[in-house]
């Protein structure tokens, strides 16, 4: 999950507090009615009278005025009213929920690659398949572990996808390369033989990447890519049948590629198909059929299992709608105001 | 009953006034087209007096001046004509309502009446009904009618409506009266227009109009004002600007030399009522140009 935002969906926008809006505009109803009742009412106690008040009233100035007042008066109101809804809406918190959904497709995929010599190629080739498929994946987590003698982690399952097509990038470098005897490839390879005389045991190389699962208390479809020649050297602590067993248990399933050269020895090809088919998994030859792909159909279909985990939700505070309605008010008021204060500047007596 | 004649008196008595009481009384008695050719006494000369009814010999003997005083050949009542629409219950000024001062000037006309032993009568009204007190003499009288002037103003009655009234007055008043009218109009139309020359012919018509506040005084920035006849307030706001101001002004100015020329016209004599202080002022240039229209 390198953008957390990206995978936040809004859900809705809502009051946190529907009930303080709708407080707060009948009582803004409420003054408006009782000021026009008020004001609106009776003339004032304590005021004198003034007489044929008319002849002010025809007075062009007077109309001037009181036309002048009404503009402003209306404009003060809207700017009022403005800043009003808007100090509503903020005292009503609008919140955006938003929701995480967390059904993504859970598989777990392990490379596991023979990194004895003769399986150089076949092994660049199943990395190169696998580069060109990470970009369409969302969820899975890929991990890639080499093993000749010993198996050792290149990187352990992640989504960090850019970080995966680089490592797999730079496996496919060191494969690649064709010579097995190149400091690219014996860097790279570095620690998966520490004994010359045991050398290429699928059996252990399969235990291995069994072991490198981890949750194993999540539901999870977990499978795992062996490529290898099944020419083991020396003897493994693992029997091809016994990894075959243990991943089964485990509930992993192993699809199998095998190098072309496999197919010259039909006993170590037949462990190996036998093996793959324990596990419930494919098995095929490099080169045959493109073998590569098959494999990542066969990861395609492998049935993703949507756990149930409740989508995370974070609510969070929409203030902005609310402050510049209220700001667009209150700049509105302080406008008018000024120019209130201007006219009746221009308008005061010259000598009080 | 509140005391409006004693409130006048105490006024006319201030000592500032003195020589306008005695003023006043001259003048009075100079309106008086029918003065009977009974010699009744003398008194010393005021101001106003006219100066044919002046004894030269007796002057001579008394070295002060002395004019001879009549007993009138019949009585000359004063009718009070007040118009007591609500436009009266407003403020005249910063300080005075327009009711006080038309009751003070009533009060003043009706007492120079009463002095001189002449009946005073009331003819009040509004647009919706008018009413009369009959003439009769004497201060108790007098003061009643000013009661009545005073109760019949608030800012709760009817609009006031002077052809109405005068309408009124020509309809139940028939023998020849001094006719005192006490308005506020600020325009008089050509009904009433031709009312007061109608009424001019049959009585001494004096016309006195009482004036309105300025709502856009700075003396009554702080106050709140509220329009009589629309029982709106006058936003504050509105009556601190200065054009306005102005345009008031001129308004009330043009209006007030528009009645003088219509008035002028019918040959009634009238003067404005600025306040109480100048209300005797305002009466005494009544008094004297009435006497100065007549003789012409």
């Amino acid at each position: 999950m390198s953008d957390m935002s990206v995978g936040w969906q809004s859900e809705d926008v809502a009051l946190r507090w529907p009930w303080l809006v709708v407080a707060l505009i009948a009582l803004v109803v409420v003054l408006l009615v009782w000021w026009g009742v008020v004001r609106g009412g009776r003339p004032p106690a304590g005021a004198a009278y003034v007489a044929h008040a008319t002849r002010l009233r025809s007075l062009p100035r007077y109309q001037a005025l009181v036309q002048q007042r009404r503009v402003i008066g209306v404009l003060v109101s809207i700017a009022a009213l403005v800043t009003a809804a808007g100090a509503i809406v903020l005292a009503g918190r609008v919140q955006e929920r938003q929701t995480l959904e967390q059904n993504d497709r859970t598989r777990d995929i392990m490379l596991c690659l023979d990194a004895s010599g003769s399986m150089a190629e076949v092994d660049a080739d199943v990395l190169r398949e696998f580069r060109t498929i990470v970009d369409g994946l969302q969820g899975e987590r890929i991990g890639l572990t080499i093993w000749s003698g010993v198996a050792i982690t290149i990187f352990p399952l992640t989504d960090d996808y850019d970080y995966v097509v680089d490592q797999l990038a730079e496996a496919e470098a060191a494969f690649a390369s064709g010579d097995v005897h190149s400091d690219d490839y014996a860097l790279y390879t570095a620690g998966t033989v520490i004994d010359w005389d045991v050398q290429s045991q699928l059996g252990d190389g399969l235990a291995s990447c069994v072991q490198r699962f981890d949750r194993r208390d999540e539901d999870r479809s977990r499978a795992i890519v062996l490529a290898s020649d099944n020419e083991p050297l020396g003897e493994g602590i693992f029997t091809v049948e016994e990894a075959a067993e243990f991943a089964a248990d485990e509930e992993v399933v192993v699809h199998g590629i095998a190098a072309p050269l496999t197919a010259d020895r039909p006993r170590a090809e037949q462990q190996f198909a036998e093996a793959m088919s324990t596990t419930g998994g494919s098995f095929s030859l490099l080169g045959e059929d493109g073998s590569a792909a098959a494999v990542v159909e066969a990861i395609g279909e492998l049935e993703a299992v949507e756990i149930d985990r409740p989508p995370l939700a974070q609510v969070l505070d929409r203030p902005t709608a609310g402050t510049l309605l209220a700001g667009l008010g209150l700049a509105g008021l302080v406008l008018v105001w000024i120019a209130e204060a201007i006219l009746a500047f221009r308008g005061r007596r010259r000598t009080p | 009953m509140t005391a409006h004649l004693t409130r006048i008196k105490t006024r006319l008595s201030i000592h500032a006034h003195r020589k306008v009481r005695g003023l006043l009384e001259g003048d009075y008695a100079a309106i008086h087209v029918g003065r009977g050719m009974d010699f009744n006494d003398l008194r010393s000369y005021v101001r106003g007096d006219d100066v044919k009814d002046i004894d030269w010999k007796a002057s001579a003997r008394a070295r002060q001046l002395l004019v001879k005083r009549y007993v009138a050949e019949r009585k000359h009542t004063v009718l009070l004509c007040v118009s007591t629409g609500r436009s009266m219950a407003a403020m005249n000024d910063a300080a005075v309502d327009k009711r006080d001062l038309a009751v003070f000037v009533s009060g003043v006309m009706g007492l120079l009446a009463v002095q001189h032993g002449d009946p005073v009568g009331l003819v009040h009204g509004n647009s919706l009904d008018q009413h009369s007190q009959p003439a009769k003499s004497g201060e108790l009288h007098l003061e009643r009618l000013l009661g009545v002037v005073h109760g019949a103003i608030g800012p709760g009655s009817p609009a006031g409506d002077l052809p109405a009234l005068l309408r009124y007055v020509v309809r139940t008043v028939r023998r020849q009266t001094i006719l005192v009218v006490v308005t506020d109009d600020t325009s008089l139309s050509e009904d009433t227009v031709d009312l007061m020359r109608r009424l001019s012919v049959q009585h001494e018509v004096l016309f006195l109009t009482i004036g309105d506040l300025d709502p856009t005084l700075p003396s009554v920035a702080d106050r709140r004002l509220v329009d009589v006849d629309a029982g709106v307030e006058i936003p504050r706001w509105l009556r601190r600007d200065a054009p306005l101001s102005r345009e008031y002004a001129e308004l009330v100015a043009s209006e007030d030399l528009q009645l003088r020329r219509r008035l002028d016209q019918v040959g009634v004599v009238h003067e404005r009522v600025a306040d109480t202080d100048g209300a005797i002022t305002a009466i005494h240039r009544l008094l004297e140009r009435h006497r100065h229209a007549r003789r012409r």
